[in-house]
């Protein structure tokens, strides 16, 4: 064993594992849209990203853009860490999103205190860079009007 | 299906030492406790010809903890398998015992969980979620998934904080009875609203234990527990039923696949909610008793809150609930100890915590964040 007296290096946060499977949403991400597979066979927007539609098993999907506001379905706040790479960020909110076009998601409403993020509130997307490669979307309480 | 009801009882049963326990492995846990129940059930151990296993959240074989178990044992069973469900696992692997002695694979099942989560370091923090999972935005946990459930029927329905410390502070009454369970000075709806904040709704005293130790349960025909040295706890019908989807699925949170299970079980027994005298609801967080309560049919959509106020699940209330501590006080024996405690309350054998006259317990599981889940009625022979 040889010994390591380098400084550990700062834990690293998750990052996708990005394949032809889920590019265009990450793309997607980085061009500030959001999107989402559409089934060809029943219309069904999906998530999370699958080879087959779930309600119908067709294949044949295509990427839509969508507008990304919803509403806050389920709303908690992280105290306890987790990993260690989210020991900066406590407390931090992660929410469940219903989008307007169908499909849930969980993220994080950003921008206002983690506790102040109620259920029912409309909310717009963000996107965030955490690396070069990788831009998450997240969301923040909608504008009025 | 219903020819399965009262074919089949708990007879034998082994709890070893709960709590924090250095030195010891999931392996020989789960043998000090198949000891201690071919013991309480008056069994040889070559009369063990099924064992079914969840391998602990350290147990480096894992799914193969059947091999290494049965090895450590000394026995070369004619039916047998492991099974990782989380905290869904013990309602089916005895399930399954119940199928394979009703078939006629097996004369008598032991069902086993040995873990070292408390030494060996277990945090239950693995992030869910498809794909990369929902870490990419901070979503780890068990805690969590549960707390989404809190939050939102918060939200719809006014349940409040207090109302969960409720559950908390029966769980704890309860386990103050248990010479056994880890966690006895009782404590208040006070103390858990002090308690730190682990993941809002959510404070410590929402959150169940984590703990060594090893559970064993034996199973055979009612027609053979008659000869055997305890009184049997008859399986009187049994359910189960699962959800794969998350995202997929608007009423995910509230664990809808719960209510399935358990009209699956009160079906078969026969029974229905106001038939149960005492219940043990696996208690991952106080949130989930209330969900159970609710899909159970003891009270409405959105009415668990109320349900469980002033003292209702204590002792002594109408429906007593955990009434061993439950995996918030006894143990986090992932709902083995739920089983443990029923079989116990249908034998009358709990002392100073025995639901007086009991006759029928509703055991619970669910496992897997939300996914999995599992009912049992006993009764008193
Ligand atoms: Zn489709």
């Amino acid at each position: 064993m040889t010994k390591n007296t380098d400084k550990p290096a700062a834990p690293q946060r998750p990052l996708p594992t990005i394949d032809n499977s889920n590019r265009p949403f990450w793309d997607g991400a980085r061009a500030g849209e959001l999107r989402m597979q559409k089934c060809c066979g029943c219309g069904h927007i999906r998530y999370p990203i699958s080879d087959l539609c779930p309600q119908c098993l067709s294949g044949e999907f295509e990427w839509q853009r969508l507008s990304g506001r919803g509403k806050v379905f389920s709303t908690i706040v992280f105290h306890q860490v987790y990993h260690a790479a989210f020991a900066g960020e406590v407390p931090y909110n992660v929410s469940l999103i219903q989008l307007d076009e169908g499909p849930r998601m969980f993220s994080n409403v950003v921008g206002v205190p983690p506790s102040e993020v109620k259920v029912g509130d409309a909310v717009e997307p963000v996107f965030d860079p955490v690396t070069e490669d990788v831009t998450l979307p997240r969301f923040r309480i909608a504008r009025a009007g | 299906m219903s020819s399965i009801r009262g074919k089949v009882a708990i007879v034998g049963l082994g709890v070893t030492e709960q709590g924090k326990l250095p030195g010891s492995t999931p392996i020989s846990l789960g043998a000090e406790a198949f000891k201690r129940a071919i013991a309480d059930a008056g069994l040889r151990k070559d009369q063990i010809d099924g064992l079914l296993t969840m391998p602990g959240t350290t147990s480096p074989e894992g799914p193969l903890n059947y091999l290494r178990l049965g090895e450590a044992l000394g026995i070369d069973p004619r039916y047998t398998g492991s099974m990782v469900m989380g905290g869904g696992t013990a309602g089916a692997l005895i399930q399954n015992a119940v199928l394979a002695i009703e078939a006629g694979l097996a004369d008598c099942v032991a069902c086993v969980f040995g873990d070292t989560a408390r030494t060996g370091g277990s945090r239950f923090s693995r992030a869910s979620g498809w794909g990369d999972s929902w870490g990419l935005w901070g979503m780890f946990g068990a805690a969590a998934n549960s707390a989404v459930a809190a939050s939102r029927h918060m939200a719809l329905y006014g349940t409040t904080s207090r109302q969960l410390a409720e559950v908390a502070v029966a769980c704890r009454y309860h386990a103050s009875l248990n010479p056994n369970a880890v966690m006895r000075e009782p404590i208040t709806i006070e103390d858990h609203q002090a308690s730190r904040w682990i993941v809002e709704p959510f404070r410590l005293l929402d959150c169940c234990l984590i703990s060594d130790g090893g559970v064993c349960i034996i199973l055979t025909s009612a027609e053979r527990a008659r000869d055997l040295r305890q009184p049997p706890a008859i399986i009187g019908g049994i359910g189960q039923a699962y959800t794969t989807r998350n995202m997929e699925r608007e009423d995910w949170w509230y664990v809808p696949h719960q209510k399935e299970a358990l009209s699956r079980a009160f079906a078969m027994a026969g029974v229905g909610p106001s038939d149960v005298d005492v219940a043990q609801l696996y208690d991952n967080f106080t949130m989930s008793v209330l969900l159970w309560l609710e899909h159970a049919g003891f009270c409405g959509v959105g009415e668990s809150g109320s349900f469980v106020e002033g003292g209702r699940i204590r002792l002594g209330g109408d429906l007593p609930v955990n009434t061993a501590g439950g995996n918030l006080s006894e143990s986090y024996m992932e709902g083995w100890l739920h089983i443990v405690e029923g079989a116990r309350q249908m034998r009358g054998e709990c002392g100073p915590r025995q639901v007086e006259g009991a006759e029928t317990c509703l055991v619970t599981g669910r496992g897997m964040t939300l996914n999995c889940s599992n009912a049992m009625i006993l009764h008193r022979a």
